[in-house]
């Protein structure tokens, strides 16, 4: 059964319509990516699975329960983790802190939330520390956020999605921005996680799409235009159309 | 850790040789009206300019039953903190869901509601002469009339609210606030519902508001209108940034640095806030942390430069 479902789902900004009527079927224990060039609205559509937009139209489903409408804040703790293009971290935190913060989030219990001192949470301390262990950040534990390399805040990134022990994991272009080695070491991250988590990827270098995907969905201008297996995906005449302007 | 606590110990017993018995319990009152702002400012980064709105409703409410009941004074500091948290939990909902310029210019606006409803109300709050009158009953034979054992009613009160406020930004909620202050989406998207926890740093805040509003209404037995001011919303926020709004100690510092000035200098000097208007403008230029960052960089470099 699909883990993560939309019917149809739309999503318009006035007279933009970023998401059109797509129809998704994440299976449990896969790598979905999702490609598309430019402005096909694939971040509109994480942005939509994870609450932050309400959808115009459409339902999503988790495990075949309707949460649409559900505010992002909710959606975490429904097992649902994204990762963002634009690196968001918590700036001034140590490494530590970062992860932990999203361990604790959807940890076993809040109980003394504003009495027991932060360190005294077990099962939230294991879970930060194999995140960060998860992304080989380890070392860097206690140095503030801020101070790391842009190819370690992608690490940590990841790390923070991790942390929330999550059913699903969105990762939205994990790679953006790394140089050649550093994606390669991404990828290889992506492919230890796979199997252990049911991943949505969006990416934009083939490359990576076609060596670790198990299906792959492609989105033009807010439409999902083909779905199928790498292999399928990349003998389709549509989608070499949208990528080459016609020229194929 | 140690250190701060010991320097702090040290102040509560000298302070009162120092300076006058009154002054000295001002500073402490003032330093927890600070440590319930600095709870939004430094550590949830929100700029909340009504802070006096949770101070001056405690002080009114709190002063009224203490004149016309003679409540008991632990009971009167527990209505105080009640009203407190009350009216912050009253303009925080309002207020929680803005952000930037239009959070900060709500909380004043909402403060001026409160000020001009005292101002109106001349029957209860006496107006513009204030709500004078409000005693300090006597607890289990101990008399607070005495000014030094107020004083230490008062610094005992202040060494409790200021462990309090520790436990609180070293628990889980302390450092969802500094994550919402950090990076509110990512809070979020982690799976905090930032507006109710802002509005939870609102509730605390305004109940060490009230506490302090309380204390002060009894220190000088009357509730002045400036109680419930934008003057007095700005001298807490003022102190705060001056003595460090990144740290737990920075509004004690500033609160102490605040009140000695304008009680001391002024004596000297008509002009003394022109002092306080330099001293805010290094802090907002060159130390953004105020006071604890300058005493933090001092010894920094005492410790890097070579022993000749």
């Amino acid at each position: 059964m699909a883990i993560l479902e939309t019917k149809s789902l739309t999503k318009a900004f006035g007279a933009l319509t970023a998401v059109n009527g797509v129809s998704l079927a994440v299976e449990a224990g896969t790598l979905h990516s999702i490609i598309g060039p430019n402005g096909a609205g694939k971040t509109t559509l994480f942005n939509l699975l994870t609450g932050t937009f309400a959808p115009s139209a459409g339902r999503i489903l988790c495990d075949g329960r309707d949460i649409t409408g559900t505010p992002a804040c909710r959606v975490a703790h429904l097992g649902l983790a994204r990762s963002y293009q634009r690196t968001s971290v918590f700036p001034a935190f140590s490494l530590y802190d970062n992860v932990w913060t999203a361990a604790f989030a959807t940890g076993a219990s809040w109980g003394g939330l504003l009495w027991r001192p932060a360190d005294r949470y077990a099962e939230v301390d294991e879970r930060a520390r194999q995140a960060l262990a998860d992304v080989g950040l380890s070392e860097r534990s206690g140095q503030p956020a801020r101070e790391i390399s842009h190819g370690e805040q992608r690490q940590l990134e990841l790390a923070i999605a991790l942390a929330a022990a999550p059913r699903v994991l969105l990762l939205d272009e994990p790679a953006a921005g790394l140089s050649p080695e550093e994606t390669r070491s991404m990828v290889a991250l992506v492919r230890a996680l796979k199997g252990r988590y049911t991943i949505v990827l969006i990416e934009h270098k083939m490359d990576i799409i076609m060596s670790v995907s198990d299906r792959i969905s492609v989105m033009h201008f807010g439409s999902m235009i083909a779905e199928g297996t790498p292999a399928e995906i990349q003998r389709n005449p549509e989608v070499r159309r949208a990528y080459l302007g016609g020229m194929a | 850790m140690k250190r701060p606590i010991v320097l702090l110990l040290a102040a509560v017993v000298l302070l009162p040789l120092l300076v006058r018995p009154a002054i000295a319990t001002e500073i402490w009152i003032f330093a927890i009206f600070g440590l319930g702002l600095n709870l939004l400012l430094g550590y949830t980064g929100m700029l909340s300019f009504g802070q006096s709105t949770f101070f001056g409703s405690a002080a009114y409410v709190a002063g009224w039953l203490l004149k016309h009941y003679a409540i008991n004074v632990f009971l009167a500091l527990g209505i105080g903190m009640g009203v407190g948290a009350a009216s912050a939990a009253l303009v925080g909902y309002l207020c929680v869901q803005r952000s930037g310029l239009y959070f900060i210019m709500l909380t004043f606006a909402l403060n001026q509601l409160f000020f001009f409803t005292a101002y109106q109300w001349t029957s209860v709050t006496g107006g513009e002469d204030g709500m004078p009158g409000i005693p300090r009953p006597a607890l289990a034979g101990i008399d607070f009339t005495n000014p030094l054992v107020y004083y230490c009613f008062v610094a005992a009160l202040f060494l409790v609210a200021l462990w309090i406020m520790r436990r609180i930004v070293e628990s889980p909620l302390g450092r969802i606030l500094q994550a919402i202050r950090e990076n509110p989406v990512r809070a979020e998207a982690v799976g905090y519902d930032v507006p109710r926890f802002k509005l939870l740093a609102f509730v605390i805040g305004g109940a060490f508001s009230g506490l302090a509003g309380v204390l002060y209404a009894m220190l000088f037995g009357i509730v002045p209108l400036e109680a419930i001011g934008f003057v007095f919303s700005g001298n807490v926020l003022f102190a705060t940034l001056i003595g460090g709004s990144g740290s737990l100690y920075g509004p004690v510092i500033g609160s102490f640095v605040f009140i000695w000035l304008s009680e001391s200098v002024s004596t000297l000097w008509a002009r003394w806030p022109l002092l306080l208007g330099v001293a805010f403008v290094i802090v907002v230029l060159f130390l953004r942390g105020g006071v604890v960052e300058a005493w933090s960089r001092f010894w920094t470099w005492r410790s890097s430069k070579p022993k000749a």
